[in-house]
């Protein structure tokens, strides 16, 4: 029997979101037109949206579920072997942590308000500057390729300065300008430009906005790190199947030395990612605060073996290998995606060095 | 057990630590000479005598009856406090094939030397014509009356020089399958006929050796298990080799040791730089090695359990062999200008370098071999693939 991976999180709500991610895998795959993969990306938002998903980690009184890391990263798990396009982490996850007690919360949690977030880090394109309160309060500024959900009602903005403030504005207010793309992992990403916006409240400022940035952040990367797990799992599974059946020089591809010694090198990088994910993830689970040192070490490596990981799978296919339609190339593309996301490589190489 | 008697438990080790670990030990330990019997054995007696000579056996042998969490914490403050790691052939190699395999007497005999370290072993598997094809060895050892005789050449062999006992793969009877016909020889090292003549390494170190057999009596109750089914115990001992990577402590400890040179050896704002890319270097190696923790601790509780290993042993293996061979090339790019050029064998006993840190060099060196001992890299692949395959 060849490889099966087993999932870090077992259960009903891994299947769920396998079962889901499969089915909405399988919607995208023969749209070719970006305004029809966002059509879809909206309709499939509305779908998770009714299951529940954005709020699986809210507490019940701010109706979600309440359901604890261990929960979400079950539902993570299971979308991650889809390469599911829908930015969970970031809902699920990442605004939940920024919303904390805000009245918007119950409309995050039930995904009628569907957030982008951008938090410090966040690009610019050349000549542009970041976001920031100008004296009478109101915000200019740009960040672009912010991961967010399909038509975005709300951003939420962290704005550096002397006080720095986690501010909450309407996407559609004036001096708010949105521009959606597709990125590399067929994910829905915004430009967002503020001329003069003004924001409708604060929702945390000075050391307390910097917490919850950072706490909102260090979730984002441990869950985007189960992802991976998750994607390189099938990544693997699936380069397996794909070179047991493809004949060259009158045998499968599966007996050349060579090919085989790659994957093997692929099941290391996969084995060394879920156990360091493994480790962070049962910190996150019995400390109280997330630990960020664990979850920073399992980012990096995510980053390191994500792209060995998808770069082998990609060479491991050949001219195959080049295309847009494989579910195996969907996950590589998903796994290079990762490596930049909540704090990528280089950024959390820094934050271990100065610590 | 509850979190605070773990934390107690780990007061406990460190405090026999360094209460127990004779300075002179620890000083060799830390600064990462060679380890010989002289260092090991001491240590070996003193752990026995406190009741921790064996904490991966069953308790009934002379285990310690830890947990696999305290197993590690075991591990965790030795390689701390710069305390040997256990030496491994007998205790992590031998021991557990003779508990799995021998004979009541043979366990009588053979286990106590272990345990107290007063009995040296070293594994006589390769040959010049058998290293990763293991399985066509052709050291013969034929049957008469109540002895075997054995004949042929083991090389490779660690320790030899040093040991008083080798167990050894011998081939018994020609068969079909080269795999079958070959018995587990547990060989006394002083028997006549055996000439010992070391080999010379590229580290300056003087680990292995050529283990000649000429005509060497052997008595049958030194054999363990069934004639023929040498194969199975060999395996079974292999897979506790390949372990030995799951105990990532020392590694730890040795990546900590690196940094600490990195920072000293390029000091001062002017090697800003350089520094930074090697530190950069050593934390990819240390997320590498948390990864391989993790399946370190999944090991040694699939041991405790007894649930089959899979592929972990190859994966452990194959993941801390590169990433320690990778913490080894940033020693040797820190201090090589200055020290390569000074390269020194070591003859004999004492410290082993001179001038002082030149052990970077030699632990480069000697780190190659971790991709080709104990299974290579390729080989272990090979493993993989099959199993992930599924032919
Ligand atoms: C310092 C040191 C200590 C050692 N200690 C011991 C000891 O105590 N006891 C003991 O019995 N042995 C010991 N060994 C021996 C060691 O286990 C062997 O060196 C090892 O098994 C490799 O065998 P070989 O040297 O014959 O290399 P070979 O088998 O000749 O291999 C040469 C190269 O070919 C590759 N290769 C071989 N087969 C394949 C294949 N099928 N596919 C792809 N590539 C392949 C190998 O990976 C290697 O890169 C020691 C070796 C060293 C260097």
């Amino acid at each position: 029997m060849p490889f099966a991976a087993a999932p870090l999180i077992a259960g009903e709500t891994y299947e769920t979101a396998l079962r889901f991610g499969e089915e909405a895998a399988a919607e995208l795959a023969p749209l070719a037109e970006p305004s029809a993969q966002a059509t879809c990306l909206r309709a499939q938002w509305d779908r998770i949206a009714g299951l529940g998903w954005p709020g699986i980690a809210v507490p019940e009184a701010q109706g979600g579920a309440g359901g604890d890391i261990a929960e979400l990263a079950a539902l993570l798990c299971g979308a991650g072997r889809t390469g599911l396009a829908l930015p969970l982490a970031t809902a699920c996850g990442v605004v939940p942590t920024l919303l904390a007690g805000h009245p918007l919360l119950p409309e995050a949690a039930s995904g009628i308000a569907r957030i982008a977030a951008i938090l410090p880090g966040a690009t610019q394109d050349p000549g542009e500057e970041s976001l920031r309160r100008h004296s009478d309060g109101m915000l200019h500024g740009a960040a672009v390729g912010v991961e967010a959900p399909p038509a975005p009602t709300h951003v939420i903005a962290f704005v550096e300065g002397a006080e720095p403030a986690l501010l909450l504005l309407r996407a559609d207010a004036p001096g708010v300008e949105t521009v959606a793309s597709l990125r590399v992992d067929g994910r829905l990403a915004f430009d967002i430009r503020c001329r003069a916006a003004a924001p409708d409240a604060v929702l945390a400022e000075g050391e307390e906005a910097l917490r919850r940035v950072e706490a909102a952040r260090d979730l984002g990367a441990l869950l985007a790190c189960v992802e991976g797990v998750s994607a390189m799992g099938a990544l693997v599974e699936q380069t397996i199947a794909y070179l047991n059946q493809r004949v060259q020089f009158g045998a499968p591809l599966a007996t050349q030395q060579a090919l085989r010694h790659r994957v093997a090198d692929m099941y290391v990088e996969y084995e060394n990612l879920r156990g360091i994910t493994a480790a962070a993830l049962r910190a996150a689970t019995t400390e109280d605060a997330l630990p960020w040192r664990p979850i920073a070490f399992a980012k990096l490596r995510l980053g390191i073996a994500g792209r060995e990981v998808a770069e082998s799978a990609i060479q491991c296919h050949g001219g195959m290998g080049m295309t847009e339609e494989l579910p195996a190339i969907r996950l590589c593309k998903r796994l290079l995606m990762a490596e930049f996301e909540h704090g990528g490589r280089v950024f959390q190489a820094r934050r271990l060095l100065a610590a | 057990m509850a979190e605070p008697d773990y934390e107690a438990f780990r007061e406990e080790v460190r405090l026999f630590a360094l209460v127990h670990c004779p300075p002179e030990i620890r000083e060799v330990v830390a600064s990462y000479r060679k380890l010989s019997r002289k260092i090991w054995a001491p240590w070996q007696r003193i752990l026995h005598a406190h009741g921790w000579g064996a904490p991966s056996w069953p308790k009934q042998y002379g285990g310690t009856g830890w947990d696999a969490r305290q197993r590690v914490i075991f591990d965790e403050v030795m390689a701390e406090c710069d305390c040997p790691p256990q030496y491994h052939h007998g205790l992590r190699h031998l021991g557990p094939v003779i508990i799995e395999f021998g004979t009541e007497e043979q366990k009588q005999r053979f286990l106590p030397g272990i345990l107290d370290g007063s009995d040296w072993w070293c594994q006589g598997y390769s040959e010049p014509g058998a290293g990763s094809d293991l399985a066509s060895l052709r050291t013969a050892a034929r049957l008469e009356g109540d002895h075997y005789v054995v004949d042929g050449q083991k090389t490779w062999t660690s320790h030899a020089h040093e040991a008083d006992w080798m167990y050894t793969l011998v081939r018994t009877s020609k068969e079909e399958k080269k795999q079958q016909g070959i018995s587990l020889l547990l060989i006394k090292l002083d028997s006549p006929g055996i000439t010992i003549r070391p080999i010379r390494t590229i580290d300056g170190w003087h680990h292995v050796n050529e283990v000649f057999l000429d005509d060497v009596r052997v008595p049958v109750e030194n054999r363990i298990g069934e004639e023929g089914k040498g194969w199975t115990y060999g395996k079974f001992l292999l897979e506790r080799e390949r372990l030995g990577g799951a105990n990532i402590a020392p590694h730890r400890m040795a990546l900590q040791r690196v940094r600490d040179l990195v920072q000293t050896e390029l000091a001062g704002p002017a090697r800003e730089e350089e520094r930074g890319l090697l530190l950069h270097r050593l934390l990819e190696a240390e997320a590498e090695l948390l990864g391989a923790a993790e399946l370190g601790r999944e090991s040694v509780q699939a041991v405790m359990d007894g649930e089959p290993l899979g592929l972990l042993p190859s994966v452990v293996k194959l993941s801390t062999s590169v990433t320690m061979q990778s913490i080894s090339q940033v020693a040797l790019d820190a201090v090589g200008p200055r020290l390569a050029a000074r390269f020194r064998r070591v003859e004999g006993e004492g410290p082993n370098a001179d001038p002082p840190g030149l052990e970077w060099v030699q632990n480069y060196m000697y780190a190659r071999v971790r991709t080709i001992y104990g299974g290579s890299s390729e080989v272990q692949k090979n493993v993989i693939a099959r199993q992930l395959f599924g032919n």
